[in-house]
């Protein structure tokens, strides 16, 4: 007989309630088999599989992730529109304001990682809520910094410490010396996606790791009659 | 706030909650099911005792003619056990699942009651319209 993709049914079990993990599990292997393969071939169940368990997952955390992405892009939107010389509409600037976005995304993928395994019973489906959970994060950061690099930029480049950072980084070698601003600028975008995914991926693991322990040792207190 | 009639012949009571459609005498209050809770409810009552969770989903993609979230019918079904209109039992497994038990559902009195009143409110909303709606535009 022919199997779901065997990373999906993990991330299916870790992800279902320890009340509905049997049956719901058991219900699209069912469908998996008997309808989806023989209809339209056993790739194309495959990613019918994988859509189902990522509904799940959208379902189950939606709620949590939803807002935070609105508040980022709301913070980073008043940030463009802000005077070219700096000044801003009376938000907080400088080091703590900048730490702010990296707290919130800490903070929210180990409550995410604590309410997964609280809500599953299982440390595994904290895990599984705080990986997702800083995947959408970084998608969300690629896609919302690609759509507004052409704004950031003109911001940018009027803006003395985003000039001295280019000229820094030019003069020490860490660009090309003709390299143009526009171009430095994209580059370390991406540069700082790539740091920001990384970072994700390990706070997913510390924090998922300890938020999730602490979600199984909720549930098992929220057990006791 | 007294209600006033526009040229539909729909009252319009901006101080409710709720939507009250004077020629009918018909209140829609905020809790009704939704339709795809009815869809759900409804593949139950016709699946009688082979009600769970992959015919369902499958009973309901076929009445609505469109793709269904397994995801949505499960959370649905929760949700309904949790409002008291359904009931769940567990059953045998077969070995194309692996063994894994199926839960089978049932609506219960207070289901059938939320199907009824669901059902009469939809159809006081409609009476007196042609079919299909014509509009000005």
């Amino acid at each position: 007989m022919p199997n779901p993709p065997q990373a999906a049914e993990l991330i299916l079990r870790a992800l279902l309630p320890a009340d509905a993990r049997e049956c719901v599990s058991g219900d699209l292997l069912e469908e998996y088999r008997e309808a989806r393969v023989p209809s339209a071939g056993q790739f194309r169940a495959d990613l019918w599989y994988w859509r189902q368990v990522g509904g799940i997952w959208l379902r189950a955390y939606w709620w949590l992730v939803a807002p935070v992405v609105l508040l980022l892009a709301f913070f980073d939107t008043l940030n463009y529109v802000s005077s070219p010389l700096g000044a801003s509409f009376g938000l907080p600037t400088g080091l703590p304001f900048a730490v702010q976005p990296p707290l919130v995304a800490v903070g929210l993928v180990a409550s995410a990682a604590a309410y997964g395994s609280w809500r599953t019973r299982r440390w595994q489906g904290g895990f599984v809520a705080a990986l997702g959970v800083s995947a959408i994060l970084w998608s969300f950061a690629v896609v919302w910094s690609n759509a507004t690099f052409y704004p950031f930029a003109l911001r940018a480049q009027s803006d003395p410490q985003w000039i001295a950072a280019w000229h820094w980084s030019t003069e020490h070698g860490h660009a090309p010396r003709s390299d143009t601003f526009l171009n430095w600028l994209y580059w370390d975008n991406v540069g700082s996606l790539i740091i920001a995914g990384l970072v994700l991926l390990v706070t997913s693991f510390v924090c998922g790791g300890v938020g999730a322990i602490l979600g199984e040792v909720m549930s098992h207190r929220r057990r006791r009659p | 706030m007294a209600p006033t009639t526009s040229s539909s012949g729909f009252c319009r009571c901006d101080d409710h909650a709720f939507l009250e459609i004077c020629d009918y005498n018909v209140v829609i209050v905020a809790d009704i099911l939704g339709s795809f809770e009815q869809a759900v409810l409804l593949a139950i009552v016709r699946l009688d005792d082979g009600a769970y969770g992959r015919a369902i989903l499958n009973e309901v993609e076929m009445r609505l003619e469109r793709d269904v979230a397994a995801g949505a019918v499960q959370a649905t079904l929760e949700r309904l056990e949790r409002k008291g209109l359904v009931r769940s039992r567990l059953g045998s497994g077969t070995p194309i699942r692996d063994g894994r038990p199926r839960r089978f559902y049932t609506v219960l009195a207070e289901g059938l009651r939320a199907l009824n009143d669901a059902r009469k409110t939809h159809e006081s909303v409609w009476r007196g319209f042609p079919r299909p709606l014509k509009g000005r535009g």
